[in-house]
């Protein structure tokens, strides 16, 4: 076990049960805090949603809930946009997880071999940026690079390339084809740097000799990156694909902000489908809803647990 | 191979330094263009609000002619701002502190205390974050907020907040302690140190890194949140910065471009100076809680 265990042993072999006790109450106390807000806010409202997904639930009627057992389940696996609205989301997945990784991997790579310090130093400075912008905020400024009006990207297409004029040039957000697409460049954007941290960390715990054998008994760079560099990435990688998958499969806020209610659009997820049952709709189904949040989530974490089997560590 | 030696075989000093240097040079210049793509959005909007009105509605990207009234004018003109500003630092605030203070707490614990059940306890936490509580318990947190009288009271917010980045704040800061070496938390406590005073003074110095990850995690997400602060406030008055930020238009008057991208930097900044004050502390956090952990 661990080792500090060792060295106390000897001096409370005779008493060791009252402490014991007193010990795990004074632990749990400085537990009591945290888990009592995960409780609250984290655990209770899973296991109530669960329930209302059972019901007829609808938050502004003022009849009381009655329970249908699966109903609202039914009616979901029945409905066209729950599984359209399933493969909008998968779709974005598709979109955003090859970049999310590939890109920062590379710039990892080139970075990790920059050898004046300084320099080395600001770029991991300026990687962090983007981490560092609140959620809300990254998509504030993305709207802004995708305006078809001011917008640089746009700017740049018309006025510099000329690729398009004014009047045909792409709009980006707002429930076009390219609105999902747009969304996965500006999340690729946001982790680039963060993600890269993250492979760095996982470079600098090569040896290096280790590099250096390598490449004395004649492995070329590609030899010493396929059979070195990324069997010591994987494990981060794996965490990153199966952290990045989660997220990615339950997107939400980017979807209200860019995309809005209509159905027809491609942000219209099983995200939004669920908010929008839940807050905007008639008299704010919530039964509906939570049935529709409950098979994305299961889905979702179906999804999460194959990969977390696939990337188990083995040997 | 010979061959391939003599195409690069230098006739002048010059080349011969470009040859030599070849990958390296292609190396910078590949990196550079990472790191222009990652600052170009946020120099553009830095730009924007400093340009005159009719320069913004122009696409070059350096103006004309500057103006920097626009950081004064959005204060002085739009009534709700500074209350909007109050409410987010108000709510950041407390929840970036109570979070911390939680999280040391629970990762002091679950390592030095060893408390009955704590194997449970990490499994639940660590499964939590494989799981979008976030996105399906707004339904039921939407319930508990209006069964608690707090539907539009931006305080309200702190409650859920809290919770956002529980969790992980607990993990990380679990790995943290656990670089901490037991001998050093036990030989405290049998020189008569109390559980308060090992933790405070011999554990939280040495989980200094940690602590700063957690702090600056905790404060990005609370900052920034959207879907909770959209769907728990209405009206505009007790409104975080997020939700008006996403909900401004660009056009004219109070909300020509410049003007919202001067409230945007307002908004922006406070975490980019945090962080310069504390990147070396974060850094070290990171490597020890995150990517070890």
């Amino acid at each position: 076990m661990d080792r500090g265990a060792e060295i106390i042993i000897p001096r409370s072999v005779g008493t060791a049960r009252e402490p014991k006790i007193r010990q795990s109450i004074s632990a749990w106390i400085f537990l009591i805090p945290a888990l009592t807000f995960f409780v609250c806010y984290q655990v209770y409202p899973i296991f109530r949603i669960v329930w209302i997904s059972f019901t007829d639930f609808e938050f502004l009627s003022t009849e009381p809930a009655n329970w249908i057992g699966f109903g609202n389940y039914i009616e979901a696996y029945n409905d066209p946009l729950m599984w359209k609205s399933m493969g909008r989301a998968a779709l974005f997945t598709v979109m955003f997880l090859p970049g999310t990784i590939i890109f920062p991997l590379i710039l990892a790579i080139l970075v990790d071999r920059v050898r004046h310090p300084l320099l080395a130093t600001v770029y991991r400075l300026i990687l962090l940026v983007p981490a560092l912008i609140p959620s809300t905020l990254v998509f504030v400024l993305w709207k802004w690079m995708y305006n078809y009006q001011i917008g640089p990207i746009n700017y740049m297409l018309v006025e510099v390339f000329n690729i398009f004029t004014y009047y045909n040039a792409p709009q980006w957000l707002g429930g076009t084809n390219l609105t999902l697409p747009s969304i996965a460049i500006m999340e690729i954007w946001w982790g680039l740097g963060y993600h890269a941290i993250f492979f760095l960390a996982g470079l600098a715990s090569i040896p290096r000799d280790m590099l250096e054998a390598a490449r004395l008994d004649g492995a070329n760079e590609w030899r010493v990156f396929w059979h070195i560099t990324l069997p010591r990435l994987a494990p981060i990688m794996m965490i990153l694909v199966v952290l990045r998958f989660g997220t990615s499969m339950a997107v939400i806020d980017e979807y209200l902000i860019f995309g809005g209610f209509n159905r027809g659009a491609p942000t219209y997820t099983w995200t939004v489908y669920m908010y929008d049952q839940a807050f905007n709709i008639g008299l704010w189904r919530q039964g509906f809803a939570a049935a529709v949040g409950m098979i994305g989530a299961a889905v979702m974490v179906f999804f999460v647990a194959g990969l977390v089997y696939i990337f188990r560590p083995r040997g | 191979m010979l061959e391939q030696d003599r195409k690069y075989e230098a006739n002048t000093p010059q080349q011969a330094w470009f040859a030599k240097h070849r990958f390296s040079i292609i190396r910078h210049a590949v990196i550079n263009l990472f790191m222009l793509i990652i600052l170009l959005p946020l120099s553009w909007v830095l730009i924007l609000s400093i340009k005159s009105l009719p320069d913004s509605m122009r696409g070059q990207f350096w103006p004309r002619k500057f103006d920097f009234t626009h950081y004064s004018y959005v204060f002085e003109n739009i009534k709700t701002l500074g209350g909007n500003m109050t409410n987010s630092i108000l709510v950041t605030g407390a929840t970036v502190l109570l979070t911390t203070f939680f999280a040391v707490l629970a990762g002091y614990a679950l390592v030095h205390l060893k408390p009955w059940g704590k194997t449970f306890v990490f499994t639940i936490l660590l499964l939590s974050l494989y799981f979008p509580t976030r996105v399906v318990a707004i339904i039921s947190i939407y319930e508990l907020q209006d069964f608690l009288g707090l539907i539009n009271v931006t305080s309200g917010l702190i409650l859920p907040y809290i919770t956002l980045n529980l969790a992980i704040s607990v993990l990380i800061m679990r790995s943290v302690f656990q670089l901490v070496p037991h001998e050093v938390i036990e030989s405290a406590r049998l020189d008569g140190a109390s559980v308060w005073g090992t933790l405070w003074f011999i554990g939280l110095p040495l989980a200094r890194n940690g602590l700063v990850v957690v702090f600056i995690v905790n404060f990005v997400t609370a900052w920034g949140e959207f879907l909770l602060a959209s769907t728990l406030i209405n009206d505009q008055e007790a409104r975080t910065m997020p939700v008006v930020l996403a909900a401004a238009q660009g056009g004219m008057g109070q909300w020509a471009w410049p003007r919202i991208a001067a409230v945007y930097i307002i908004v922006v900044t406070p975490g980019l100076i945090a962080f310069s004050f504390a990147q070396k502390l974060f850094f070290k956090g990171l490597a020890e809680g995150v990517v070890k952990g």
